[in-house]
């Protein structure tokens, strides 16, 4: 029962991120059907900031909102320097040029920095342990669960009851009605961009806490996993990125607790990836099926 | 000028004239340079039959995949594991499964063995990739690509894991990767040609139109994916035995994304492209890695990379070329021998077919309801073979959603479609097609990059295959009788407005249906052009012998066409009769334009 609960923290803790990512690729897959592959990009953009800093031997209340400001404006850049200009394109089209930025990225850090990964100091109370009715837990499983649930909070709020929060939700559903509603399409997609970036932000901040190093192709695996779970929740809807992220991060966790010793333990990855193929062939929109506005 | 006609000698000609600008360039590069030179040749040659595999699949269909480079994997490993020597299997590899260990075979058996394997495992993929399309089956692609990763990697008895397998057998020359380049020229271009390529084009081009001319999305797209997998698999398979050694690092998500870099930035959709974009990305890259090397630059050919792609998909998200062909310009050539004068004199011998409906179109009890509205109520309509009924009411009345229903794209909570004594209800929109039911789209639904010829040629091709009872529909006389002739070679989109919807009425006339669904046939033309749609309506249902139910909300145009006419109001059947019966009903004027209008218009002689 102890390793249960305690799976289950490590799962939600690390689904957390996920669940972080995945709305935002969401949120922005909402407003113009980019599906973000420079997305994760942003982590990596907040890493090296993170390694300057640290390097200039400031602490992490310095660091970590940095890390946020950077990923908000490295998002709205990416909007105000590509997307834009696609903005009407095949989705195969954005899909290709996030992914133009992607390597663009890749490249720029290791020529201008350097191809190998540059370490620098974590919090020093990451890794600490607390014990919560003789269970253990470590501190950053919890902060990450806890800095989640607030900032999921706040963007359920958001979006629910600010202006631009609904703007944005009228956007995903017909973007053609919304504007003709006087929603503005620059102003509500520049805005989704600069969320998109902050949900970033905070997920760098919580991930480079815990591991606290920036190499060039640090966002890639991230980026997998987030756009997976964006896409098992169904791509576009806010609710199913959430149980998106924390779906996948559970199952990863779980799965590699209890399948067997042996070629199955090492391949958890690949019975996770099985897994949600599976589950596209049966749900090809995913779990939580989004309304389009496509008229026949 | 024989040749150009036939779609193997048009595909013969354009993959030899690919092959020969190929071999020039190469013995010009290599005749300078030392054997570094013959590895940069080898990697283009294979590059290239990757990338026309990608195109045969991600050109033709539209969609985006990642996994191709995973089943270049499984042919390398597969022809890998047969064709190392059995002494050296049971020293490097002693725990291999499956009596592998005692396998031996040479270079060609190792390869098919290769390509075998990867189809086997590609046929089960396809089958799920072809049914979920779009996002999901580009996610599909991607789980299958970490998938075989990850089985590489950590199925060490199998693959010696990151390490990779090496001591395989060299080819001592690239003649075999030669021929394999020139077949996947031909097959590739061929493909464009044959029925599933031509099919599989067109359900990229628009998702919902194609089953609207009886294409059925599956058997296109798998046939796509499995000779894209046999080409993409005789690459890896060839290059395990050139190299001599595979491991994981040459499959990974970085190196796909090249790969798809060099086919979309000539253009996808034709193999031209997909030539272009392997040169241009090939050789870019072997520029910027010797700068690179020279300035002690990392990365240089990455950055290379990331910043053609960015520029082409910001200035030209078509690709380089962007529909340029060199066999569809072969096919245009061809096609120009054939006199103007035959089509219009084809036109000329009477044209018209007696009506041939296996019994009437109806539709009865039908229900649907969005959420909580109410679309349809036990709403009703009949159309005799011959006939032309209109469909009329106001804004929201549900007539559109009633073309939806009977066409199969929205499904009925109540009520049934039948078209004789066939049962439509429960058939998929591809199924009621080719039964016999054709139909045009409110917002226009045509296959935009194919040519104005093609979008009418696909839907006779249809009807060849899956209407065999039909009478055989001339392209080139419903093209002639459109007024379509002069831009028949004209991709589709380029069409001014008033083209377009003729050419989707073209394109379902050429399906030869039973019954004709026009929705919204004149919206958006001039008095005079919509005058002039009631003779080219009545005259293409005459030649293919169809029926009309016809939407519109000109009603002059209605009262001039239809037999009969059926009035829809808020989902229910308001009123039907003659065109003057309906004039002449108090309900339907009321609906229209309310109570007080409605009475002075009774006593006008205005048309409504």
């Amino acid at each position: 029962m102890t390793t249960f609960i305690q799976s289950v923290v490590d799962g939600l803790g690390r689904g957390s991120t996920y669940a972080l990512l995945a709305l935002g690729i969401s949120l922005i897959f909402g407003v113009m059907h980019l599906v973000n592959f420079a997305y994760a990009e942003l982590i990596t953009v907040g890493a090296y900031l993170a390694y300057y800093l640290s390097t200039e031997g400031l602490g992490w209340w310095v660091i970590a909102p940095a890390i946020v400001v950077a990923a908000v404006v490295a998002s709205v850049g990416t909007e105000l320097v590509a997307f834009r200009w696609v903005r009407n394109a095949s989705p195969f089209t954005l899909l290709l040029t996030s992914f133009a930025l992607e390597r663009l990225s890749h490249a720029l850090w290791a020529i201008l920095v350097s191809p190998n990964k540059r370490s620098f100091a974590g919090p020093s109370w990451a890794f600490n342990t607390v014990e919560v009715g003789g269970i253990r837990f470590e501190v950053m499983d919890l902060v990450t669960i806890g800095v989640t649930a607030v900032v999921l909070t706040l963007t359920a709020f958001v979006f629910r009851r600010t202006l631009f929060g609904i703007s944005v939700r009228a956007a995903s559903e017909d973007f053609d009605a919304a504007r003709l509603m006087g929603v503005r399409a620059n102003r509500v997609i520049v805005r989704a961009f600069a969320y998109a970036g902050l949900l970033a932000g905070v997920a760098a901040v919580l991930i480079l806490m815990r591991s606290p190093s920036a190499e060039p192709t640090l966002g890639a695996d991230w980026l997998i996993k987030a756009v997976v779970a964006a896409v098992i929740g169904g791509l576009g809807s806010f609710t199913g990125a959430v149980v998106g992220g924390l779906t996948l991060g559970l199952a990863e966790v779980m799965l590699r607790g209890y399948l067997p010793e042996g070629v199955w333990e090492r391949m958890t990855d690949a019975v996770v990836f099985v897994l949600i193929a599976l589950l596209f062939i049966v749900r090809p929109q995913g779990l939580f099926t989004v309304r389009t506005a496509e008229r026949v | 000028m024989k040749v150009l006609s036939s779609p193997v000698g048009r595909s013969a000609i354009a993959a030899a004239a690919f092959f020969v600008v190929l071999v020039v360039g190469a013995l010009a590069y290599t005749s300078t340079g030392g054997s570094a030179r013959d590895l940069l040749v080898q990697e283009l040659l294979v590059n290239l039959v990757i990338v026309l595999g990608l195109q045969v699949f991600i050109g033709t269909t539209g969609i985006l995949s990642f996994g191709h480079l995973a089943f270049a994997q499984i042919a390398a490993y597969g022809a890998a594991l047969v064709a190392i020597p059995a002494a050296s299997k049971a020293t490097s590899l002693p725990d291999l499964p499956l009596g592998l260990g005692d396998v031996e075979l040479g270079p060609f058996g190792a390869t098919l063995v290769g390509i075998a394997v990867a189809l086997l495992c590609g046929a089960f993929v396809g089958v799920a990739v072809a049914r979920a399309g779009g996002l999901a089956a580009t996610m599909i692609t991607l789980a299958v690509l970490f998938v075989v990763d990850q089985a590489v990697k950590n199925w060490t008895e199998l693959t010696r894991g990151a390490g990779g397998l090496s001591g395989v057998p060299r080819m001592t020359t690239d003649t075999w990767l030669w021929v394999t380049a020139l077949g996947a020229l031909l097959v590739a271009n061929l493909f464009a040609e044959t029925r599933l390529g031509r099919f599989a084009a067109a359900t990229r081009d628009d998702e919902i139109a194609a089953p609207a001319i009886g294409i059925d999305h599956f058997w296109p797209r798998w046939a796509a994916w499995i000779v894209s997998i046999a080409l993409v698999g005789a690459a890896g398979a060839l290059r395990v035995q050139l190299v001599g050694s595979t491991n994981p690092e040459q499959y990974t998500l970085d190196i796909g994304v090249l790969l798809l870099a060099m086919l979309v930035i000539g253009g996808m959709r034709t193999v031209t492209g997909a030539f272009v974009g392997t040169l241009v990305i090939t050789v870019g890259n072997e520029i910027f890695r010797q700068l690179g090397d020279d300035h002690g630059i990392v990365r240089l050919p990455e950055l290379f990379l990331g910043a053609v792609l960015l520029a082409v998909m910001l200035i030209r998200p078509g690709g380089l070329l962007g529909d340029t062909d060199v066999r569809a310009w072969l096919s245009r050539l061809s096609r120009r021998r054939i006199p103007a004068a035959a089509a219009s004199e084809r036109a000329g011998d009477d044209g018209a077919t007696p009506p041939r409906a296996p019994g009437d179109l109806a539709a009865t009890g039908i229900s649907v309801r969005f959420g909580g509205f109410r679309a349809l109520e036990d709403a009703a309509v009949r159309v005799r073979p011959g006939e032309i009924v209109g469909l009329i009411g106001p804004n929201g009345a549900g007539k559109t959603t009633m073309f939806n229903v009977v066409t199969g794209i929205v499904p009925e909570q109540a009520g049934e479609v039948t078209l004789g004594e066939h049962d439509l209800t429960d058939d998929p929109p591809h199924r009621i097609a080719r039964a016999g039911l054709a139909r045009t789209f409110q917002n226009l639904r045509l296959f935009p990059t194919l040519p104005v010829r093609e979008n009418v040629a696909l839907a006779a091709l249809s009807a060849r295959r899956y209407r065999p009872q039909a009478p055989a529909v001339d392209v080139d006389v419903l093209l002639e009788s459109s007024g379509l002739t002069g831009v028949a070679e004209r991709p589709a989109a380029t069409l001014d407005y008033g083209n377009q919807r003729r050419l989707e009425l073209a394109r379902a006339a050429a399906l030869a249906p039973a019954y004709l669904l026009l929705d919204e046939p004149t919206s958006g033309m001039s008095d005079q052009e919509s005058r002039a749609m009631v003779d080219h309506v009545r005259a293409t249902a005459r030649l293919v012998g169809a029926g009309v139910l016809v939407i519109d909300h000109d009603l002059a145009f209605i009262t001039r066409i239809c037999d009969h006419v059926v009035v829809l109001a808020e989902g229910r059947v308001l009123a039907e009769g003659t065109p003057a019966e309906v004039r002449a009903d108090p309900a339907v004027a009321e609906a229209y334009l309310g109570r007080r209008e409605s009475r002075a218009f009774l006593q006008s002689d205005r048309p409504l």
